[in-house]
């Protein structure tokens, strides 16, 4: 037997009996050329797959296929075996060989896509998809095939080209449609791709895919109630079995403001599908939006439980937690959170804040304030008038003199027995010094006492107010530092309390000559008050002056105690001006305080009444001076007091 | 309600002028109360001697449309010398309060006892700080400036202090420089920040502490 008819009319015919042993027994036989062996291998594969035993017959065809892979009637059947049962890989090669004789079949790139396809390897079966349909453009299927391909691997515009095809072949298959609106969608074109989702969906309304994607999209747009309407129906038909449609229908309740309703929605899902980690997130997010936040934590911690990799839920958590005021839940949530994911910048800051809270609550130093009630608005008091401003300031003067007197009393042993001994002392020593010089005859009167006594208290009145006022704000700076208080009053304050004193030492001393018989009283009382008023004024007056300059010369009360001192010798306090000759006379009227004594000795004496005396001129110059100081302590206030 | 108006401030410090405002334009609105952040230096103390009228600014009006503490957390207006009393008495009747009532609160309040008539000299930093404390609260102001004065006085009696101010913020405001931030979130609602001469309020106290931690870390 050798003819190749005989072989193969020999194998159809046992095979037609009904064996497969006639195939087995020419296979066996070492006579026969390998093409004849292909072709038998062939038929016993088409026969096996027929009887359905399938891994047998993808066997025969690997042989027929290895044995003589170029002919196109074994590459043919082949393919047409391996793709039949499964074996990609073979039946791309297979396919590829047909298509190395064909090249311009386009059904043949198209099958050879799909073995491809199914084999994994998607570039391979993209380029004979793509070849298939533009081999073939009227083909639907082609062109959705390419289509399909290319979207699944990225590449929206290419996929967009061949879903048009597609469309444009059949533009009623809601398929291609559904397909081109997501490419569109993807592609930035959202409002063509609502548009044609819409189509997709008025052509197959009872498609869930198309349905589902159509909400999708409306609900990208921000159309909620469309969007509602075409899931609500889903819902009716598939609610039953479908958790997607149920979940799609709680986002656009939520979407809608009907948060209510998305939480019945989500809990219909959960019920289909409980291990979904995504289902319980958004329970999580709708129950916290409900603000029931005891159930949005176990939500968000279920999520978490589901998904161990994931730290964003546990993140939720914690900020629920924090919100709901369990700070201890919040710091262990935020302990996993450090432990799990320790380099996480937003968690750290997270961490810290629940930490501060919980040092704050720790902090029992303090009342917790939180539940401090809401003040009702106050009325807004008036900005005070100036006479409500002159009442402060006269209250203010009078409480600094009060604190004054009393500082006095307690600063020294002595306090305001210095105040008396001080002119004591002095009109002794001038009265014995000058009652053994002038043997026993004052200048003017009959009492030595009564003569000093007129001299010291005026020069004293000067003096002590003067020489007070200048250290008057460097001596009281805490007290500056209430706000009612003016450097002004401070200085006031200090001149009228020196003032006074010497009033009432003078007074003192008055009476305490007439209790030992030596008194006087004095001739013209308005004269002897017109005298204390003005060298008073003057003194404070020139008080204000000298506290002005000892701001900016801080020795000026050094320097100006040596004045008085001078002056002492210059007044006339122990001596009557008319007893120098005219020109010392001329010279001494210039000192305002010669004035002051004169006018107070004169207001004593009936039979003193000094020509060179000029009352208006010392009258003038306290009111110059007062003035003066009150513009110098306006101008310098800042300057004169300035905290450290 | 505080309003300053173009109020500007600089001082002359050995190493030159310091701005502690310039030109400002802020109110205080009532109602509120305010924490003032800013770095060591920035003027915060000056701000509140400005607000309460112990310092004059160089350029500018403050208006008061209330009554404003002195100071509080200051107990350098006390005179050595003179007793507690006599201070309290003297602080009194500045402010035109009745001398009697004022004198029985801080007896209550301060817990001083017979230091009350001992000489202020003779006081510890504690009594004094808890003078002035008593004196602050018995004078019944409107607006409260304090300037860390919680920190001051054992445990129990910052406590007693908290407390009574809590009280007291139910018709009064606050106006607080502190560096704890705990204190400042308990009692103030809204936040100023003092830096370079500028004053800036926010409405949230929160929002202040966090402009305020990112200027800090900026000069860090």
């Amino acid at each position: 037997m050798s003819g190749i008819g005989e072989i193969r009319q020999s194998v159809i015919g046992a095979a037609s009996i009904g064996g497969l042993e006639a195939y087995r027994f020419h296979l066996g036989r070492s006579d026969i050329p390998d093409r004849e062996r292909a072709w038998i291998y062939c038929q016993l594969s088409e026969a096996l797959y027929h009887q359905g035993r399938r891994d047998a017959a993808v066997e025969c065809a690997r042989n027929a296929f290895d044995l003589q892979p170029e002919k196109e009637e074994i590459a043919n059947l082949c393919a047409w075996v391996f793709s039949n049962c499964g074996e990609h890989e073979a039946a791309a090669a297979a396919y590829e060989r047909l298509l190395a004789i064909r090249p311009h079949w386009a059904a043949g790139h198209r099958h050879a896509s799909g073995s491809f396809a199914a084999a994994g390897q998607l570039e391979r079966a993209i380029s004979h998809g793509k070849k298939a349909s533009d081999l073939d453009p009227h083909s639907f299927e082609f062109a959705f095939h390419a289509a399909c391909l290319l979207e699944v691997t990225g590449r929206p515009e290419q996929a967009a080209k061949y879903f048009i095809r597609a469309a444009a072949l059949d533009p009623n298959d809601a398929g291609a449609l559904r397909h081109l609106s997501a490419i569109l969608l993807t592609l930035d074109q959202s409002e063509q791709a609502v548009a044609l989702a819409l189509r997709a969906v008025a052509l197959a309304p009872a498609d869930r895919l198309n349905t589902l994607h159509a909400t999708e999209l409306l609900l990208r747009s921000s159309r909620y109630d469309e969007a509602a309407a075409i899931i609500l129906d889903v819902v009716d038909i598939h609610g039953e079995k479908d958790p997607v449609a149920l979940r799609l229908l709680s986002a656009t309740q939520m979407l809608r403001g009907l948060t209510q309703d998305a939480l019945v929605a989500i809990d219909r899902a959960l019920a289909l599908s409980p291990q979904t980690t995504e289902y319980h997130l958004h329970r999580a997010n709708l129950l916290h939006r409900l603000g029931r936040l005891d159930e949005a934590a176990e939500a968000f911690g279920r999520a978490a439980a589901l998904d161990p990799s994931n730290p964003d839920p546990k993140r939720s958590q914690l900020t629920v937690y924090f919100d709901s005021g369990r700070v201890i839940e919040a710091l262990a949530i935020g302990g996993e959170l450090m432990r799990t994911s320790p380099d996480n910048e937003e968690y750290a800051r997270t961490v810290l804040q629940v930490l501060h809270r919980r040092l704050e609550m720790l902090d029992t130093d303090y009342v917790v304030l939180g539940e401090r009630p809401l003040r009702r608005t106050r009325e807004l008091r008036p900005q005070p008038t100036i006479f409500a401003a002159l009442q402060t300031q006269l209250r203010v003067i009078y409480a600094l003199m009060m604190r004054e007197t009393r500082t006095r009393l307690a600063d020294s042993k002595l306090g305001y027995g210095w105040a008396l001994l001080e002119p004591v002392l002095h009109i002794l020593m001038l009265s014995l010094v000058f009652a053994v010089m002038m043997r026993g005859r004052p200048p003017i009167g009959d009492k030595f006492f009564i003569f000093y006594y007129t001299g010291i208290i005026a020069y004293h009145l000067f003096v002590h107010s003067s020489s007070s006022m200048t250290y008057a704000i460097t001596s009281s700076g805490p007290l500056l530092q209430l706000p009612l208080v003016s450097t002004l009053d401070v200085m006031v304050a200090r001149g009228l309390v020196e003032v006074l004193t010497d009033v009432v030492v003078a007074t003192i001393l008055l009476a305490g000559f007439f209790a030992v018989g030596l008194g006087l009283l004095p001739h013209d009382l308005p004269a002897l008050s017109a005298s204390v008023v003005a060298v008073s004024l003057f003194g404070c007056g020139i008080g204000l002056i000298n506290a002005a300059i000892n701001s900016f010369l801080k020795s000026w009360d050094k320097i100006w105690a040596q004045l008085t001192r001078t002056l002492y010798f210059c007044s006339g306090i122990f001596y009557v001006p008319g007893m120098m000759p005219d020109w010392i006379r001329d010279i001494l009227a210039w000192n305002p305080i010669l004035h002051a004594v004169d006018w107070f000795r004169s207001s004593f004496f009936s039979e003193y009444e000094p020509h060179w005396l000029d009352r208006s001129y010392l009258a003038i110059l306290a009111a110059v001076s007062v003035a003066a100081g009150l513009c110098l302590e306006r101008g310098l206030r800042r300057h004169l007091y300035e905290p450290l | 309600m505080i309003t300053l108006e173009g109020v500007s401030k600089v001082y002359r410090t050995r190493g030159g002028r310091k701005t502690v405002l310039d030109n400002v334009n802020v109110t205080f609105e009532s109602g509120y109360n305010f924490g003032v952040l800013g770095v060591n230096g920035a003027g915060k103390s000056t701000l509140l001697r400005l607000i309460a009228g112990s310092e004059i600014p160089d350029f500018g009006v403050i208006r008061r449309y209330a009554r404003v503490s002195f100071p509080l957390g200051f107990g350098g207006t006390f005179h050595g010398a003179l007793s507690g009393r006599e201070n309290v008495a003297f602080i009194a009747r500045i402010y035109g309060a009745g001398i009697r009532g004022v004198l029985e609160y801080v007896e209550n309040f301060s817990e001083l006892g017979e230091y009350l008539h001992m000489p202020v000299n003779t006081y510890s930093a504690g009594m004094r700080a808890r003078l002035a404390f008593a004196t602050c609260l018995a004078l019944d102001f409107e607006l409260y400036l304090v300037d860390e004065v919680t920190e001051v006085g054992d445990q129990r009696f910052r406590q007693k202090c908290a407390e009574a101010f809590r009280d007291r913020m139910q018709r009064s405001d606050i106006i607080l420089v502190t560096h704890n931030i705990h204190t400042l979130r308990q009692y103030c609602d809204r936040g100023a920040i003092l830096a370079n001469g500028e004053l800036t309020l926010f409405d949230d106290i929160g929002t202040a502490l966090g402009r305020y931690q990112r200027i800090v870390q900026e000069t860090l």
